[in-house]
């Protein structure tokens, strides 16, 4: 067929760029598919690294990447939780780990035995009730293992990367399977009836394709060519627009956790790595001018080496992530602070959604609005989850975080949140990424309390007596206590040979 | 503890006493108080006497043994429907329990499949089926529990007598408590500062008050719209039909594990066979036959004997615009009206029922007489998310048609359906991809019987099926073919099985 797309050209060299290069690669046939890698090199207000969901095991299984070789190549560590500290005021803290709490009794969810002590006056942190969230305040990891339904088995993990390292793991993978690259910006991009013709690169090459992946970031090199780029502005509920971020000296003994820092203007992180660490600061222009927002990074992490990196965002998503010939993906298609730690997920969800329908005989309008429509969907949920860090449980004063409760919350977050005070249900949509957990745990960490508890829940949870209670605590702590230090399980990653 | 919360019933009916024995059943009796107000003056419609896999999860939930209810609604079994005349007269295809083939390298069977129908190189695509190749055979036996066994790949549902299926719910929620007042309901009080039912009253003078009211009325909305006012979504214009004829008649041949609806010339015919007779009925729009015709077009179109002079039936294919309002729950027909081609009617009801339960709060923290909007509002969302998508996909059934032999199908083939659906049907003819989500009815292997069954065909298909080599592919497409069959003729006989399964004890008559 004439029309048939062969020839796949991805556009820049981020890490989104050489995992969507690399899962194409595998995904199909050698014959069926040409791919070439634009790397106009990473952008340069790429953050200095990233924290992510646990969905990245599955995209480095995808990939063929095995993690043992890329912690140890890469000085990545693992990821047992968020903390945020002091988003309901000061000195609350509370963990949003990626692991269960409790059993599941008769059906039941057992947090919701904890909302149900709340209400009644006695209320109890989920913590203790995870071993993932126990491992973590240990500062202990090891991977789950054994069979589905036991304790050993019930958490998950994601990683901290450090970006530059990150995506030359991921070239140097790519290139081995075959991916070709040519190292040049471009320099022009020629157009045929709204669709991209050909790409005129610096080096004096042109390059033409049949689909183009834009994985240039937030400039969308592509994108802003063939479109006005029609937006979702959500900076009224999200107002951060900046985000420094820098390396940090190592910890002795970093845990595997990810912690966010509620601040004047937005909030501050860090996250470890094996040999230093990263911290950044993600705030609003409107409310903190730049110097100040360096000055308070300054006093979080004290020491930074390198002048922080600067990367101007403005919270959002284009209305169609695939135009023409051209798919946007990750930050060219939506930008939004990392908070939840899904920034290379969203790019992933949009590859694996690309890789589901794709185009094989010529691009088709339906299936152009098909992904539109599901990626709308998945950058909504994704909105939603970000924007309930700021909009559950009491909150905290000051003009900046007034101003994110100021506005109106989308209809569908208001819905989840609303189900969620009135009988503990939480509602899921299609494609959300984050499951019923994870809201519980950032739901109930807000201090968000239900006004009731569903008669049926509680029904079944009422066998539980405080000594079963007790010694589950018991066994978590136990087992957590039995785990190797985080840092000595990172340095223990044998290097295999590449 | 606080007292019970005081649930009354109009209407009992299938819905009625579904509603009835799932709260006696799941509520402690220090916790509920039920009251069901049924006139025996009021027929029963129950029609729906086919029904869908979930049935069975309602009736494990309440603790319902399955024999036993088989024995005594005079059930047999339902691996699917057969839908004969739909896209062409003579064509005729079954829309299965279960699945086709088994996903190979992540990929969904069935782009396999039209890989390789493309080259002429596989067989019909219902052959790789369990469900369909024992419907086909009039075999059956019950699913193996082990995932990787072919045996373990479809479903089943029940045909059963659904006024017998009220009685036996009648007799299982009265041994609970439950109480039952037979009466006819002549006024209905609301409060006078927010318009909430306070009470019923009835035509013997005695008044019934309570905190919850559930209308299991029918198609009048007793409470929901005659008192509530709550307002009526209409679907005439995607659902033509708007009249039923419903007769009974003597079996004849061998009993199948499945229902049959056949498209006609001014909407369909059912048949639903049971262990003592067949149910028959054509669902028609009154646009485009008169009630006499229909009648008489069902009575010559039926496999024995008749039973019984047809009885007929109206509606209005919509939903309620809300199906929880203030403290009324419509359940049933109160609270829409879908036509039963794919056996919709008690899933309708059961969801409605268990998601009532599941949302509903300990009464120690709601305040008296009151219900959280917000648990409310969430509740119908997702009523009207099962409505909208069981909705579409039977819009499809008379949309995808090419049938120009009658006025009803030249409408519908032309008709404009919802955008939701073009949507759907546009991207299945593009590369065979289905449109999945999370919750509610129908999922893709549905949505496949009926694509295929009725001539949507793909113009290609999922790229990522090409990873296979042409001779694997024909390798494990004859796999699949060869396990399907042989397991479907090793089944018993649909009547041997149910003969030592749960034959009918002894005839039973409805209750009126």
């Amino acid at each position: 067929m004439s029309n048939a797309v062969r020839r796949l050209i991805v556009v820049g060299g981020g890490a989104i760029a050489w995992i969507a290069a690399t899962a194409f690669m595998r995904a199909f046939r050698k014959d069926a598919l040409e791919i070439t890698v634009v790397d106009g090199g990473a952008p340069d207000d790429d953050p200095v690294g990233y924290w992510t969901l646990p969905s990245q095991r599955g995209i480095h299984s995808l990939l063929g990447v095995q993690e043992t070789d890329l912690i140890a190549h890469t000085g990545a560590t693992f990821k047992l939780a968020s903390e945020h500290v002091n988003w309901q005021g000061r000195d609350s803290r509370f963990l949003h780990a990626h692991g269960q709490i409790g059993p599941q009794i008769s059906g039941a969810p057992f947090y919701k035995l904890l909302l149900i002590e709340s209400l009644a006056g006695r209320p109890e942190s989920p913590e203790p009730y995870s071993l993932a969230a126990v491992a973590a305040r240990l500062g202990r990891f090891a991977r789950p293992m054994g069979s589905e339904k036991t304790l050993t088995s019930s958490f998950t993990y994601g990683f901290h990367l450090e970006a530059k390292s990150y995506v030359a793991y991921l070239r140097e993978h790519a290139r081995r399977l075959g991916v070709r690259r040519i190292d040049s910006p471009i320099a022009n991009v020629t157009l045929s009836d709204g669709a991209i013709a050909a790409l005129q690169l610096s080096n004096g090459e042109e390059i033409s394709g049949d689909l183009y992946l834009d994985c240039s970031g937030s400039k969308a090199q592509l994108m802003s060519c063939i479109c006005a780029g029609e937006r979702d502005d959500w900076s009224g509920w999200l107002p951060c627009d900046r985000m420094l971020s820098t390396f940090t000296p190592a910890q002795s003994a970093p845990s595997a956790v990810t912690q966010t820092t509620a601040a004047t203007a937005g909030w501050l992180w860090r996250a470890p790595l094996a040999n230093s660490g990263m911290a950044g600061y993600a705030y609003s222009s409107a409310f903190q001018s730049d110097d100040a927002a360096l000055a308070e990074l300054r006093m979080y992490a004290p020491g930074e080496s390198p002048a922080p990196v600067l990367r101007r965002f403005s919270s959002g998503r284009r209305r169609k992530c695939w135009e023409h010939n051209c798919v946007a993906l990750g930050t060219a298609a939506v930008e939004l602070e990392p908070l939840a730690g899904a920034e290379l997920h969203f790019g992933q969800l949009g590859l694996a959604t690309l890789i589901e329908i794709f185009p094989a005989h010529g691009v088709t309008a339906v299936e152009r609005d098909e992904y539109n429509r599901v990626m709308a969907e998945q950058a909504d949920a994704l909105r939603d989850f970000t924007l309930a860090h700021y909009r559950a449980g009491p909150g905290r004063s000051g003009e900046f975080w007034e101003a994110t409760r100021a506005e109106r919350a989308p209809a569908r977050l208001t819905d989840k949140l609303d189900l969620f005070g009135a009988n503990a249900r939480i509602e899921l949509l299609d494609f959300e990424s984050f499951e019923e957990l994870d809201w519980a745990w950032l739901l109930m960490g807000s201090g968000l309390r239900p006004d009731a508890i569903e008669l049926q829940v509680r029904l079944r949870l009422e066998s539980l007596t405080s000594q079963t209670l007790a010694t589950l605590r018991a066994q978590i702590q136990q087992l957590a206590a039995s785990m190797p230090r985080h840092i000595d399980y990172i340095k223990g990653q044998v290097v295999r040979p590449r | 503890m606080s007292s019970p919360l005081r649930i009354v019933i109009v209407g009992g009916g299938t819905s009625g006493w579904m509603t009835a024995a799932a709260f006696a059943a799941v509520l402690r009796p220090d916790q509920r108080h039920i009251h069901v107000i049924e006139s025996s003056e009021i027929g029963i419609v129950g029609v729906g006497e086919a029904t869908l896999p979930h049935i069975r999860f309602f009736n494990k939930r309440i603790g319902i043994d399955e024999r036993d209810l088989m024995a005594r609604t005079q059930a047999t079994f339902k691996l699917g429907i057969e839908f004969a005349d739909w896209a062409r007269v003579g064509d005729s295809y079954i829309h299965p329990f279960g699945a086709y083939g088994s996903r190979m390298a992540g990929v969904p069977f069935h782009h396999y499949w039209l890989r390789a129908q493309h080259h002429g190189q596989a067989a019909p695509f219902e052959e790789y089926s369990l469900a369909i190749a024992a419907a086909r055979l009039n075999r059956f036996e019950l699913p193996s529990d082990d995932p990787g066994a072919v045996q373990s790949t479809f479903g089943y549902a029940f045909q059963f007598d659904a006024s017998l299926y009220a009685a036996y719910l009648r007799s299982f929620s009265e041994q609970r408590g439950v109480r039952r007042t037979d009466g006819k309901i002549v006024d209905v009080q609301l409060r006078a500062e927010d318009g909430w039912i306070e009470a019923v009253k009835l035509a013997d003078g005695s008044v019934v008050t309570g905190d919850l009211f559930i209308d299991c009325s029918g198609f009048r909305g007793l409470l929901i719209e005659q008192a509530l006012h709550t307002g009526y979504d209409d679907w005439t214009k995607w659902l033509p039909c708007d009249r039923a004829a419903a007769v009974p008649c003597e079996n004849s041949g061998p009993l199948t594990p499945y229902t049959r609806a056949t498209a006609r010339e001014a909407g369909w015919q059912w048949r639903i066979p049971l262990q003592h007779r067949t149910g028959n009925g054509y669902v028609y729009s009154s646009n485009f036959i008169s009630d006499d015709e229909a009648g008489a077009k069902l009575l010559s179109r039926l496999d024995g004997k008749a039973l019984a002079a047809p009885r007929f039936l109206r509606f209005t294919a919509g939903r309620r615009r809300k199906t929880w309002n203030r403290n009324c729950v419509a359940i049933g027909l109160a609270g829409g009206f879908l036509e039963p081609l794919e056996s919709t009617s008690i899933y309708l009801i059961q969801i409605a029922i268990t998601n009532l339960i599941d949302y509903l709060t300990d009464a120690s923290q709601r305040p008296a007489g009151k219900f959280d909007p917000r648990t409310v509002d969430a509740f119908n969302r997702w009523m009207e998310m099962e409505y909208d998508r069981v909705r579409d996909f039977l819009i499809l059934h008379y949309h995808a048609t090419e049938r120009d032999d009658a006025p009803i199908w030249d409408y519908c083939r032309t008709m404009d359906v919802p955008d939701s659906l073009k949507h759907k049907m546009e991207l299945f003819r593009q590369r065979g991809r289905v449109v999945t989500y999370k919750d509610g009815l129908f999922l893709e292997p549905s949505w496949l019987a009926v694509y295929l069954g009725q001539r949507v065909m793909p113009r290609s298909w999922d790229r990522l099926a090409d990873g296979l080599d042409g001779p694997e592919l024909q390798h494990q497409l004859r796999a699949v073919h060869e396990q399907v069959q042989k397991s479907a003729e090793r089944m018993p006989t649909h009547e041997e099985f149910l003969s030592q399964y749960c034959p009918a004890s002894r005839p039973m008559m409805a209750v009126p």
